[in-house]
């Protein structure tokens, strides 16, 4: 059977109706494995990268050492594993003194990613993958500056002296605010016993790397849950870096997104071409039925063609796929850093369900219908109702892309928000596209020239099938404009966040008497900076009078409860924060309050339970506060800004030790700058972020570019939707065309008549797709990729050109031979 | 060979009803050849669509080789032509993808014949298409395609072949090529031929001449005059 289903295959592909859906097929599993193949490998290139910002898959942060036994049971499960030790301490070198932020570092440091060091100050940094040898410090060029030590000299930490070996100018982990408060030294694990720094009570945070397997790491979490205590937290990658794995999720979610704006073009295109693949059938099957073939052998004749038809375009959409991949990582070889993982089995796989899915699908449904076909049609043409099989097969098909969305992405949401925009558009446009076409030739038919008459009555003749294309051009137009909307605002939205001059450095531990001084050093050397702003240390300790460690319900990662919190005072709401809920100071004055007023973040609000009206109570330098909640804010954690998660009314911190904060812009061609800043003023403490926002933008360059190559694609699966409906009216327009032609019809009024149908379905589709793209965009911008929303009105005058050109484009280049084929023929071939 | 019955077809054509068969009875033996004429639009072509299972009556029997095609449903109705009826058309109806050969290996393909392209070779070779069996329908003449359509119809010897207008689509001079060729066919086989033709010529040929008008059937003589 399968002999004579090949050999009935190679009939009919020789016979030129298959081509254009055995196509469609194998591009749209090109396309689903590309993209599926593309995003899969990825996100997981995103995904190693971000474990360069742990130095690990998995770490474990505790204040004490935990017992050996728990890193045997690690290395039991081939774990790779090193553990880190931070602490702040002094450093001296001769007469000079700096407390600096120590890290001790076992062999293995860093398990992910690369140190970046370098021979000379401040200098461009040389990777290296392990820390420095027993022995040797590495220190960070500005506690070079400090101590004013040479690279080669000796600095001691508690007993132990050290060559200060390098300067250490990049670390993998180096993103915890907490880290840069002080300028680090690095020293190998094994030379901590000897420093003699750390005693029992030291504040010391350990941090246990492991890497390894997904399985291995899982297996040893499974292991390790039940033995944790409080105060010990396991963090995966997502955990470790708020601003990074929301870039990642929102990455994820754009490409999957993608893919399914692309199983969708992809279904439409298939199922056009079916439908004409049953069209060009329906004679044949009479005359198969009339020369005795039974339904069932209809179905089997025809759906075993499929059924190896949809075989060979796994397999050429597969290579494709595999292609299209290659093409991807290459010029996106220059961003990746780490080495891109290898293909997974996955996305053939989603290639092969696609592939047999759309088959069955929209491809069956035609076949289902010709096996229907009623053999009087060899005698008479007359009509079989087709009305009520394109109802059930217009059904199936959304149901089939809906699910195929959804197994996709495996996001109901994300699925459910584009095929109810989908179909949302796709009835509003034929709707308005039949009583438009109705209203045009009532009011237009009589008062036009022939070739606006001539296409009116085509557009009339065809207006279910027009209806139909201008639904499915207005979903591909939709899908483009969805994609370059999305792109726009999440570059945008980054570049806001970003600007070229975002501050790259921090400055805290300001005193009150240096304010002036510093400003006239960033007048002097034309710096800009962010504003100074007060700041008190202090810790959190009770919520309502229950203390903190005490409430159970209370989530347990949130690391600002354990420790201590950067609080500051102002006057007004800072200009990146929004008030959410209750009243700032100047509206509460009036009112008698027995306690301090105190503005919370609304994230640190939602972990800890926190209300309006909730009663907060901190310890500061030893000195309780008592403060009631009067608002919560929402701020921009990514803008570079000092931040604080609470904002008390001006004076009320006066009594407590407090200092100021700023952050600025320095070039990469001034770093030299830092030491003279150092140098005058030595207290300051001096936070580099510019390496931190150079791997944020990293990622975002990534992301933007992985956006452009998936929107290419996109291009192409609509334009394949637009051939494909052409297609399907090939046939009839051919014969009209010749019938016109035979009847005296110039060949300019035919292309005129041709060119004004297309561009007013291009027309259509394109306003249709504006406002569809608007509400769809609205909706995933606010539910699906958290980011602020905006409405898009320049769409409108750019997507319906977009309609018209390419529709005008399509129909020159599918319809010229059909307006230059001798009218003799045309009429030959079909009596 | 086939026996009717007051058969009926009523169909509804924008709102209104039309009686295009009005019960019509006749009896047709295994071996004759008949031809059914009349004006256009008699419902020539609805008798012949339903004495071959193509359609289904409003109302009446037909018997198609002694069974009730009238109490088949359509893939029963579609076995029995299978194993027992040969078509020829007005319009040829060849599959425009399929060679010339491919066409008449078709019917026997569906028939389950052993060695369809062998059986279907020996029957290009009889209506003198030998060396066209590569050709596609759209490079051969409409003789040609009539021939193919010819082959086709016989190479499952059916037991009884129908006929629509078979030289219709045809200049006189082939279409009596074609008709020739039918009747020797016909007559090699021994197939009961049915054709529906608004030719005289043709009809003569026939052993009997069957008159629609008007949705009734009624017997000609063959030596009579026929003015259609």
């Amino acid at each position: 059977m399968i002999v004579r289903g090949i050999r009935h295959l190679m009939r009919a592909w020789r016979g030129g109706e298959l081509g254009l859906l055995g196509f469609s097929l194998a591009l749209a599993v090109a396309i689903v494995t590309g993209i599926a193949g593309f995003s899969d490998r990825l996100s997981r290139n995103m995904e190693q990268q971000s474990h360069h910002f742990l130095a690990a898959d998995r770490v474990l942060k505790t204040a004490r050492t935990v017992p050996d036994e728990w890193i045997a049971e690690a290395k039991k499960r081939d774990l790779r594993t090193a553990v880190v030790a931070s602490f702040r301490s002094m450093v001296y070198a001769g007469d000079a003194m700096q407390l600096a932020s120590i890290k001790a570092v076992t062999d293995g440091y860093p398990l992910i990613g690369e140190l970046g060091v370098s021979d000379v100050l401040f200098g461009m940094p040389q990777a290296r993958t392990t820390g420095p040898q027993p022995g040797e410090m590495w220190l960070d060029s500005r506690l070079y500056a400090l101590l004013n030590l040479q690279i080669g000299d000796t600095a001691a930490v508690g007993d132990k002296e050290f060559t200060a070996g390098r300067a250490l100018i990049s670390e993998p982990d180096q993103g915890g605010m907490n880290d840069m408060l002080a300028p680090r030294g690095m020293i190998n694990y094994a030379d901590l016993a000897a420093t003699d720094v750390v005693q029992p009570g030291s504040l010391v945070t350990y941090r246990y790397l492991f890497a390894g397997t997904e399985q291995q790491l899982e297996s040893y979490e499974v292991w390790l849950r039940p033995r944790l205590e409080d105060g010990q937290r396991w963090q995966g990658v997502r955990d470790g870096q708020p601003a990074m794995a929301t870039t990642i999720k929102r990455a994820e979610g754009y490409l999957l997104l993608a893919a399914s704006l692309g199983v969708a073009l992809a279904g439409a295109a298939i199922a056009l071409a079916a439908r004409r693949y049953g069209e060009r059938n329906t004679d044949n099957v009479a005359i198969m039925k009339a020369l005795g073939a039974s339904r069932k052998q209809v179905l089997i004749h025809y759906g075993t063609q499929l059924g190896l038809l949809c075989i060979g375009a796994i397999v050429v959409g597969g290579m494709g796929g595999q292609g299209l991949q290659w093409a991807l990582f290459t010029s996106l070889k220059e961003l990746l850093t780490v080495d891109v993982p290898g293909a997974s089995w996955r996305p053939f796989m989603v290639g092969a369900v696609t592939a047999f899915g759309c088959t069955a699908v929209f491809a069956m449904p035609p076949v289902f219908r010709l096996s229907k076909v009623s053999p009087m049609r060899v005698l008479r043409r007359a009509g079989d109702d087709e009305s009520a099989g394109l109802l059930v097969s217009a059904l199936t098909g959304i149901g089939g892309i809906g699910l195929l969305m959804w197994w996709y992405s495996e996001d109901l949401l994300l699925s459910s928000a584009v095929l109810a925009a989908a179909l949302v558009i796709g009835v509003l446009a034929s709707v308005l596209v039949l009583y438009l076409i109705s209203f045009a030739r009532r009011v237009l038919i009589n008062r036009s020239g022939s070739a606006l008459r001539l296409a009116l009555a085509a557009m009339y003749r065809r207006r279910f099938g027009n209806a139909f294309q201008v639904a499915s051009f207005a979903l591909s137009l939709m899908a483009l404009t969805c994609l370059g909307l999305l792109r726009t605002s999440l570059l945008e939205d980054w570049q806001l966040q970003l600007p070229t001059d975002a501050p790259n450095h921090f400055l805290i531990n300001i005193q009150p008497s240096e304010i002036t001084p510093l400003s006239s050093f960033f007048d002097e050397h034309k710096l800009k900076d962010a504003g100074l702003f007060p700041m008190v240390r202090g810790r959190l300790t009770h919520i309502d009078q229950q203390k903190v460690s005490e409430i159970k319900d209370v989530d347990a990662e949130s690391g600002s409860i354990n420790r201590e919190l950067n609080l500051s005072w102002a006057k007004d709401l800072p200009d990146d924060n929004q008030l959410l809920s209750g009243l700032w100071w100047s509206e509460i004055e009036s009112e008698n309050t027995d306690k301090i007023p105190v503005s919370i973040e609304s994230e640190l609000a939602e972990k800890l339970h926190i209300k309006l009206g909730t009663e907060l109570e901190f310890n500061i330098g030893g000195q309780l506060l008592s403060a009631k909640v009067t608002s919560i804010r929402s701020l921009d954690w990514a803008s570079m800004r000092p931040n604080f998660y609470f904002i008390f009314p001006p004076s009320t911190l006066d009594n407590y030790a407090g200092s100021y904060i700023t952050s600025f812009y320095l070039p990469a061609d001034q770093k030299a700058l830092l030491g003279e800043l150092l140098r005058q003023f030595p207290t300051f403490t001096l936070i580099e972020i510019d390496a931190v926002i150079q791997q944020m933008t990293l990622v975002v360059g990534q992301v933007s570019s992985a956006i452009g190559l998936v929107l290419i694609l996109v291009v192409f699966c609509a334009l394949l939707v637009g051939i494909a409906n052409v297609q399907a009216s090939l046939d009839s327009r051919l014969q009209e065309n010749a019938i016109l032609r035979t009847l005296g019809a110039s060949k300019k009024l035919m292309i005129s008549g041709l060119m004004i149908e297309f561009a007013a379905v291009g027309l259509l589709a394109g306003l249709l797709a504006a406002a569809g793209s608007n509400v769809a965009l609205l909706g995933l911008q606010y539910w699906v990729l958290d980011m602020d929303v905006v409405f898009h009105g320049m769409v409108f005058i750019i997507a319906p050109l977009i309609g018209v050109v390419t529709m005008c484009l399509l129909a020159w280049i599918s319809c010229r031979k059909l307006v230059n084929k001798p009218p003799l023929v045309v009429l030959r071939q079909t009596l | 060979m086939i026996r009717v019955n007051n058969l009926c077809k009523t169909v509804v054509t924008g709102g209104q009803q039309l009686d295009i068969l009005k019960g019509i009875s006749f009896e047709i033996k295994a071996g004759e050849s008949v031809a059914i004429v009349g004006a256009s639009g008699a419902g020539k072509s609805t008798l012949l669509g339903l004495l071959a299972g193509l359609d289904n009556a409003s109302s009446g029997e037909i018997y198609l080789h002694d069974e009730n095609i009238s109490l088949m449903n359509e893939d029963e109705r579609a076995s029995l032509r299978a194993r027992h009826v040969g078509f020829v058309f007005q319009s040829f109806q060849l599959l425009p993808g399929l060679t010339a050969l491919e066409n008449v290996m078709l019917p026997l393909e569906l028939a389950g014949h052993r060695s369809p392209a062998a059986a279907a070779q020996v029957f290009l070779d009889k209506v003198g298409l030998k060396d066209r069996g590569a050709h596609y329908p759209r490079v051969l003449s409409g003789g040609e395609q009539q021939r193919v359509a010819l082959a086709r119809a016989f190479a499952v010897e059916p037991d009884i072949l129908f006929a629509d207008e078979p030289t219709g689509n045809l200049d006189e001079h082939t279409g009596q090529r074609i008709v020739d060729l039918l009747f020797e066919l016909n007559s090699q086989s021994k197939t009961t031929l049915v054709l529906v033709t608004h030719e005289a010529g043709l009809a003569h040929r026939c052993e009997r001449i069957l008159v629609m008008h008007d949705g009734q059937l009624s017997e000609e003589p063959v030596s009579a005059s026929t003015t259609l």
